[in-house]
């Protein structure tokens, strides 16, 4: 016997995305339904990406700073690390959020269904309860927020206890002595390094020339002079062409651009080539909603699908898969359903690769102005010459700003080093606000922090910057 | 414990509504399902009850305010404090539409109350984000008037936009009370209708309105899921989000500024930046809303368009995002198409001995590297008529009421590409031979089709010339391309009979049209212009003798 029931708002989903929705659309006054199977909001990101994996690169970097610290005088002993006790820490920031967002949730008298929904037509979802059962909701419109999961290729990579993907290698349930990362973007470089400082030996293998595609090759090489100690291999132009399950392991058969031919054995692969989006499955095929060839929900930039009262958001819409993209997706997609004239409309999504040293950048990279033919001047600030960064032994790091010469307008920021992630805030909000570069000079940024590093850089577009001695070039 | 009363769904269609009575005081100790308010909404009066019991702390809300579902009206100090909190989330949702239900089912009196006869005032309505005034720039209305609902009352100059206020109510205008040149805000009347029996009688046996109560009372498998899309799809009309934007191509404006053009209709790349590197303030967006306005709105698309019907109902449609280029010939034609009172005079020119030297001369231009083509030899010749008729190689600015008389010979050549037209200049014709014009014709137009082209290459133009010769047609008006104010049109050249000295002969004849600013140019001007390109076309030897 199902249930029957209606609501004004039915958001499928309840990561980033779709309970910031939730929350905005309770907010707004909206009467919301969200569906989700876990007991509480948070999605992939607070229960198996972004946040469990922060919790244990914060530890992973501590663990490094100690081995570090003899060199400042003081000597610890090698860290013996308790497993169960960092797996429980973990679980523990998990269980803390998502405990917080059940509360937010119920605060906002959201009705919470847990389990898996399925349109059955452009008005009603049928949902099948975690607890059994089933109950038919009948919305006004509807937001799909059901996100991604980890990309496997079936015919090269074996079911295999000794491969993993990102959720399994969140579990932590050991640390291998061997451990191969397919896939050198940011999700393989951040658990990578983690399963690196905790004891494994890591190697990365990526296909493409350079790790973390899309950012600034400048960045990358700092941070992978700073990986590369305590990597086993990194491996790029390299392919993996094969994978055999082997008694201690998995043995994979990779081919270098030049065609040279590696076999190695490893106790774990972790797989972490990409995200595929969750259009399958939910019944779209019942609506109007259009999925394009790659598999996203295709939107307008109000976020509304074909079918006009179904709104999308997040990861299930395409690239770049980010958290804060989706949050921001999904508060237009509200705003638009109360009635705003509302579209999702940054100047730019920000990035971060949570490594030591972290890796941010956001607006136009260099890479990209030159594939697009437009002059830009660009402005690096070596934290050698920053104090701050001097005083926490932390000079791998650099802060570059892309600025239009003629505007004087700053058109992207990039930073790599100890916290970018912290400092690339302020880039995001220089180019939302289309500041110059004179605009960041005059803005009095305190001493001694890394943050003076984004306010040198933008004195070097006038030759002045305070700690690098780098006169403008006449023209 | 404070709770907030908001204003609940009154059910399908009612958004909003406006004030017309507050029942309670704050200190007012008030029941569950007391009447809080009187609402006028556009269905009909309805008093709104209370969801909790306790005393009223706070009145958000006064006469004449606009009130929109959700809307906070009042805070009320509960008396059971926390225990209000519902074990399940679920029934508390309920309440507040078992209380909505109650409200829709006490009303349908209220409409026939008003079929006898009632007197509704009219007043603005609230027009957005910071908008609290402005000035009436025209009454569209006056006594006696019957007027539908939504019919425009007045005209409404706002400091962000001009807006024309609709009637909330459809009946006979009894009074107006404003005049051109007053102020109003938001909330002030602007008249009073009468809403005869008629309207009344409409609104009670609407069935969608009947049907949308009724839908709230019976069981919740139904819902007015067709008007919901109907009323989405119609919001639809935005464009697709199509590829990555060019992050070195943003506005240079901040998220609030971005947003606010969003919701005044403007596109914000359009929009000029007065600040530092180009960026652009919400004053900007203003004026150039004012500016637009101004203008009689050409066709910049969202401010002025109206709403297209839903085509997919009658056929399979595909849409597909205009590009930059389509985008740009669009506003600059509509501008160009109405500001400019465009005359078109037409003529034919006898080439056949033309076409012969044409000809015979096609070797030496193959030589130096170009194509001798009749566009190559009416850029020269229409360079000799402007300088003989100096008003067509000229642009008018009507702020100043000044001509301007150009003395550099610039000529722009409509060019077809893939993407759509283009026109190149190619300038200081004056200081070129035939033979330098089919070459760099020849370049230009290439590097148009090629996407080389530069700002430099299309700017700077005085009158162009549009063939369209090659592809067929007897005749065209083409449109000035402003601030020009002439652009000569050419179609295919036809085998005619013509009389000459007592007998009919077959002479190549080619049509030319010359669209012109009849601000600037007279008609009798434009024909001699015209006959005079002609004759030179026909005896080039007039060029030598006049030119």
């Amino acid at each position: 016997m199902s249930e029957n029931i209606k609501t004004h708002l039915a958001v499928l989903g309840a990561g980033p995305g779709g309970y910031t929705a939730a929350f905005l659309a309770a907010d707004l006054g909206m009467e919301v339904t969200l569906i989700d199977p876990e007991e509480n909001p948070g999605g992939v990101c607070l229960h198996r990406g972004c946040i469990p994996s922060k919790a244990l690169l914060h530890v992973s970097k501590l663990i490094q700073e100690s081995r570090e610290a003899h060199k400042w005088g003081v000597s610890f002993s090698e860290p013996e690390i308790d497993l169960d006790k960092l797996r429980a820490y973990k679980d523990g920031v998990v269980s803390k959020l998502t405990r917080g967002n059940g509360m937010l949730r119920d605060q906002r008298k959201i009705r919470h269904l847990r389990g898996h929904g399925r349109f059955s037509s452009g008005s009603q979802l049928e949902v099948d309860l975690t607890d059994g059962g089933k109950t038919l909701v009948n919305f006004n419109y509807a937001i799909v927020a059901t996100g991604s999961r980890p990309l496997i290729i079936p015919g090269l990579i074996p079911d295999s206890p000794h491969i993993m993907t990102s959720t399994g290698a969140l579990k932590l349930e050991s640390v291998p002595k061997t451990m191969l990362v397919m896939g050198g973007g940011v999700i393989g470089m951040e658990l990578g390094s983690v399963y690196a400082t905790l004891g494994s030996r890591v190697s990365v293998v990526e296909m493409l020339p350079g790790l973390l595609p899309g950012a600034d090759r400048d960045l990358v090489r700092v941070m992978q002079k700073s990986l590369e100690p305590r990597f086993e291999n990194i491996m790029t132009d390299t392919r993996v062409t094969a994978m055999k399950e082997s008694a201690r392991g998995i043995t994979v058969t990779m081919q270098k651009k030049d065609g040279t031919e590696i076999k190695e054995t490893y106790e774990k692969v972790m797989v972490t080539i990409g995200r595929r989006p969750n259009a399958e499955g939910i019944g779209l095929d019942k609506t109007a909603v259009k999925v394009d060839e790659k598999g996203f929900v295709e939107v307008d930039e109000q976020m509304r699908t074909a079918e006009p009262n179904i709104f999308a958001i997040g990861d299930v819409v395409g690239n770049p898969m980010l958290a804060h993209k989706a949050s921001h997706e999904g508060q237009t997609a509200v705003e638009v359903i109360a009635g705003h004239k509302a579209a999702f409309e940054p100047n730019t999504i920000p990035a971060v690769v949570y490594t030591d040293p972290e890796v941010a950048w956001c607006g136009l990279t260099e890479t990209e102005a030159k594939a697009r033919g437009r002059s830009v001047s660009v402005y690096r600030f070596p934290w050698a010459a920053s104090g701050r960064a001097i005083t926490m032994d932390r000079i791998d790091g650099l802060t570059k700003l892309v600025i239009d010469p003629e505007t004087e307008r700053v058109l992207g920021m990039g930073v790599v080093g100890a916290g970018a992630g912290e400092l690339i805030a302020e880039g995001v909000l220089a180019i939302e606000m289309a500041a110059l570069a004179r605009d960041v000079t005059l803005s009095i940024h305190p001493h001694p922090t890394l943050s003076e590093t984004v306010m040198e850089s933008a004195e070097m577009f006038f030759g002045t910057s305070t700690h690098v001695y780098r006169p403008k070039r006449k023209k | 414990m404070s709770i907030e009363i908001k204003l609940p769904d009154l059910g399908d269609g009612i958004e909003s509504g406006t004030v017309s009575s507050v029942f309670v005081k704050e200190g007012d100790v008030v029941e569950k399902e007391q009447a809080l308010l009187e609402l006028e909404t556009d269905k009909a009066v309805i008093e709104v009850p209370s969801d909790s019991a306790g005393t009223v702390s706070k009145v958000l809300v006064g006469n004449g305010d606009e009130v929109k579902i959700g809307q906070v009206m009042f805070v009320l100090d509960s008396a059971n404090g926390g225990g209000q909190a519902p074990a399940s989330p679920v029934e508390e949702k309920a309440a507040p539409a078992e209380e909505k239900k109650e409200a829709s089912v006490l009303e349908p009196p209220a409409p026939k109350k008003a079929a006898t006869e009632t007197v509704v005032s009219l007043v603005v309505p609230n027009m957005g984000d910071g908008v609290e005034s402005g000035t009436v720039s025209s009454v569209f209305v006056k006594p006696g008037d019957v007027i539908e609902k939504e019919a425009s009352l007045v005209e409404l100059e706002t400091d962000k936009a001009v807006i024309e206020i609709p009637a909330e109510a459809a009946g006979t205008v009894e009074k107006v009370l404003v005049s051109e040149g007053d102020t109003l805000s938001v909330g002030q009347e602007i008249c009073t209708v009468k809403t005869g029996d008629a309207v009344a009688e409409e609104q009670a046996h609407s069935p969608e309105s009947a049907s949308s109560l009724a839908m709230e009372q019976s069981d919740v498998s139904h819902l007015d899921h067709e008007a919901i899309k109907q009323r989405e799809r119609e919001a639809m009309a935005v464009k697709p989000r199509g590829q990555k934007r060019d992050p070195s191509k943003i506005a240079p404006a901040s998220p609030s500024v971005r947003r606010f053009a969003r919701e005044i209709g403007i596109d914000i790349h359009q929009v000029p930046g007065t600040g530092p590197g180009g960026r652009i303030s919400v004053e900007d967006v203003k004026a150039y809303s004012k500016m637009l306005n101004s203008q009689g709105r050409p066709a910049s698309g969202v401010v002025s368009a109206e709403p297209l019907p839903d085509f997919s109902k009658y056929g399979p449609v595909e849409t597909e995002a205009m590009n930059k280029l389509r985008q740009t010939s669009a506003r600059h034609l509509s501008q160009a198409w109405s500001t400019i009172p465009h005359v078109t005079q037409f003529d034919k020119a006898d080439i056949t001995a033309l076409e012969k030297m044409r000809k015979a001369n096609g070797k030496k231009a193959e030589a130096a590297g170009g194509k001798l083509t009749m566009t190559a030899i009416l850029i020269k010749v229409v360079e000799a008529a402007l300088r003989k008729f100096p008003e067509f190689n000229a642009s008018i600015d009507m702020t100043k009421n000044e001509i301007i008389y150009k003395k550099y010979y610039n000529i722009g050549i409509a060019v077809d590409t893939d993407r759509g037209l283009l026109v190149p200049v190619i300038k200081n014709v004056d200081q070129k031979n035939i033979i330098n014009l089919a070459v760099e014709l020849t370049e230009i137009s290439q590097k148009a089709r090629a996407k080389k082209l530069t700002m430099d290459d299309m700017q700077g133009g005085n009158f162009s010339i549009s063939n369209l010769g090659g592809i067929g047609g007897t005749g065209f008006t083409p449109i000035v391309n402003a601030p020009d104010v002439a652009i000569l049109g050419v179609s295919r050249s036809e085998i005619q009979p013509k009389y000459i000295d007592g007998a009919f002969q077959p002479r190549l004849m080619m049509p030319l049209a010359l669209s012109y600013d009849h601000r600037i140019i007279d008609g009798a001007a434009a024909a001699r212009f015209l006959r005079w390109i002609c004759q030179v076309l026909e005896e080039p030897f007039t060029v030598l003798l006049e030119g």
